[in-house]
């Protein structure tokens, strides 16, 4: 069984956000419900400053915090699909206890003031039950799998883009945007990728590219302290992520 | 009412609700709830969560704050009924009753505000029984305070039938004190267990919660008491003076001590440490805010000062004054405890440059209105209706000795009650 895994090379990542465009043309997202953003950050200061980024999906965490948390098991782990965790649009209550318990904060609850005017929920007002429609949908819609747009008072994620991943050829080691063959199933952050710095490939077999590049470029997780293993892992430098400062206080000693 | 006529030393003529002003008050605390939810309902109906001002970093805000408030409320609630109901303390008997009751609304406002709150609240009813997932605590809140509500139902029913030392009566009582335990300890672990925010992260949170649950339950139960006699002791059963004067005020007193006690060891603790995560929370968010300070001081702090005067815990108008600002001041500690878990950011970066900045919307006050009014609502028909003063027989007829402590406290702290309980 296939065990989906992610490498994002931060040597080669340029911060374009490509991949926060592709995500969230792809899976309909709201401004601000950025399923996959990436994190800009400064650290230290002249002459030793940085500036910092930093991709940011669902880690699809081996030891998910926010399943053991759900009270209706809406929110799954689902090893069948590679143990991509999913919500379940059908179950999810809305009570938010995954979203406090998700240590990376990817998880997403749109019935809220929109990020930007005019709200393009009232642009595209709901038809069906959904929170908005938009013209153009994803046609593989999966409220079991939390796929396609929301309804409203549901929490939502990142799937992998498991609606492409699912057609993949079993047993396959990687999903690479450059082999023609399964391009098609490759998820859109990895596929548009630029500068090629997302990997994307099964965790469970030893011939796969990611786990090479894991093994050989020391591939590390974020905020591996948390004990929730993340099934992304991050190569070069910049994966160490600076305590939180506020912004006025950046400088202090 | 027949269960006066029953048993009971009938204590309803000295109620101040059964009478017109109960109904004034009945009047005005349901043109607040109405308005209230009127409003709350038509902004939730029209725009959804979107009336709410929290957002994806900050999920959680006034609404839990709420019902974390009355949950724990009504927790303490429970906590001292059983006082005299589960470890025999009969001084406490005068008030078992009410507290019970008092216990079951407050409980009731407090689900109803989380109701509001809730994305999905009636597919909760089927998907958290249906899908056991026995690894969340928000699964075991459920269990755990509907086995409250039920066994405070149950023991109340018991109370109202003036069953107060049969043997049933006794284990339900025994097991609505352990409901009570399990589920605001649980409620506490909901907090309490996230190791992802330290602000929380506290394996003795359950300690703390029921310390600080019992103090707003106890001035609760202090203005709700005083409110049903009209503000006036003197109306009171010579049991209930004797507890007003003797043992309530001392053990609110102790009580508000250990709440600040255990604010300021979670202080000490978080302004030490070095990790961001506890230490910003502290210097930047709540010791940075007016409004943090003045609850600690004007809401905590004035009031265990007063009440460590033996003359002054005993004056009506101090205790009166103590249980509203108690109340308010363990309002705003559950407000900044459930915002401050959340204010610092789980990333740095240029999304989030500072502390994220929440403060609630009209919607959420409103739901927050609607939690008050309702309580209020049922405590006014409950004392009009149910009999609340109500206590056993032989506590109702009991004469305080001269010899009695209590009664030496009641002479002591208030001439007026003291020449009427020793006349009764």
């Amino acid at each position: 069984m296939a065990k989906w895994g992610m490498v994002i090379d931060l040597d080669k990542c340029t911060g374009c956000q490509a991949c926060s465009t592709a995500c969230a043309m792809e899976n309909n997202t709201l401004p601000g419900e950025s399923w996959q953003d990436v994190l800009f950050y400064n650290a230290g200061e002249y002459p030793s400053g940085q500036m910092k980024w930093l991709p940011r999906p669902c880690m699809q965490c081996e030891n998910p915090s926010c399943v053991h948390v759900c009270p209706t098991r809406a929110t799954y782990k689902d090893e069948e699909a590679g143990g991509i965790v999913f919500v379940d649009w059908n179950k999810c209550i809305g009570c938010k206890y995954c979203m406090i318990a998700c240590p990376y904060g990817v998880r997403f609850y749109s019935d809220e003031k929109p990020l930007i005017e005019p709200d393009i929920r009232e642009t595209f007002p709901s038809d069906n039950g959904q929170l908005w429609s938009p013209p153009y949908q994803n046609p593989e819609e999966d409220w079991r799998r939390g796929i396609g747009i929301q309804p409203p008072g549901v929490v939502s994620k990142c799937t992998f883009c498991y609606h492409k991943v699912k057609h993949a050829p079993e047993g396959i080691a990687d999903l690479d945007e450059d082999n023609p063959a399964v391009k098609e199933y490759v998820p859109a952050c990895v596929r548009t990728c630029a500068p090629k710095a997302r990997y994307f490939g099964d965790l469970n077999n030893p011939e796969s590219q990611v786990n090479q590049l894991i093994g050989d470029k020391h591939g590390v997780r974020l905020k591996d302290h948390t004990g929730n293993k993340p099934q992304v892992y991050y190569l070069g430098a910049g994966a160490g992520v600076p305590a939180f400062t506020p912004a006025d206080r950046e400088n202090d000693a | 009412m027949s269960t006066s006529m029953k048993g009971m030393k009938p204590t309803t003529q000295d109620n101040a609700i059964q009478g017109p002003l109960g109904w004034g008050l009945l009047v005005i605390a349901a043109v607040v709830l109405l308005a209230s939810l009127g409003y709350a309902l038509s902004q939730l109906i029209s725009s959804g969560h979107t009336s709410f001002n929290t957002n994806s970093a900050l999920p959680w805000g006034q609404p839990i704050a709420t019902y974390l408030y009355f949950a724990l409320a009504s927790s303490g609630l429970g906590l001292i009924a059983s006082l005299p109901l589960v470890f025999g303390f009969k001084q406490f008997y005068p008030v078992a009753k009410r507290c019970i009751f008092l216990a079951f609304i407050v409980l009731i406002s407090g689900m109803s505000v989380l109701a509001l709150e809730l994305g999905n609240v009636f597919r909760m009813l089927w998907a958290i029984p249906l899908n056991l997932q026995v690894q969340s605590a928000m699964f075991w809140m459920g269990v755990f305070y509907s086995l409250d509500l039920l066994f405070l139902l149950w023991k109340f029913s018991k109370l109202q039938g003036g069953e107060w030392d049969s043997k049933t009566a006794k284990q339900v009582g025994i097991a609505s004190f352990i409901g009570v335990l399990l589920a605001s300890g649980n409620l506490a672990l909901i907090f309490g267990m996230m190791s992802m925010r330290p602000f929380w992260f506290d394996a003795l949170l359950p300690i703390y919660f029921y310390f600080t649950g019992v103090t707003s339950g106890v001035a609760a139960l202090v203005f709700f008491t005083y409110l049903a006699h009209g503000f006036n002791r003197q109306r009171m059963n010579p049991a209930l003076q004797s507890l007003m004067t003797g043992a309530m005020p001392k053990l609110f007193a102790a009580l508000i001590g250990g709440t600040l006690l255990f604010i300021t060891v979670r202080a000490i603790t978080g302004l030490y440490s070095n990790n961001p995560e506890i230490n910003l929370v502290w210097t930047d968010y709540l010791f940075a805010s007016p409004l943090y300070n003045a609850a600690l001081v004007l809401g905590l702090l004035l009031p265990f000062v007063v009440m460590l005067s033996a003359s002054l815990r005993n004056r009506v108008d101090v205790q009166l004054l103590v249980s509203c600002l108690v109340f308010l001041g363990l309002f705003a500690e559950r407000f900044y405890f459930v915002v401050g878990g959340q204010v610092v950011p789980l990333f740095k970066g240029t999304w989030m440059p500072n502390l994220i900045s929440y403060s609630p919307s009209a919607t959420e006050w409103a739901l927050t209105l609607i939690g008050w009014s309702l309580c209020f609502v049922l405590y006014l028909l409950g004392e009009k209706f149910l009999n609340l003063g109500d206590m056993p027989r032989q506590i109702a007829e009991k004469t305080p000795a001269a010899g009695d402590p209590a009664a030496g406290d009641l002479a002591a702290g208030d001439p007026a009650t003291g020449a009427q309980a020793s006349t009764a």
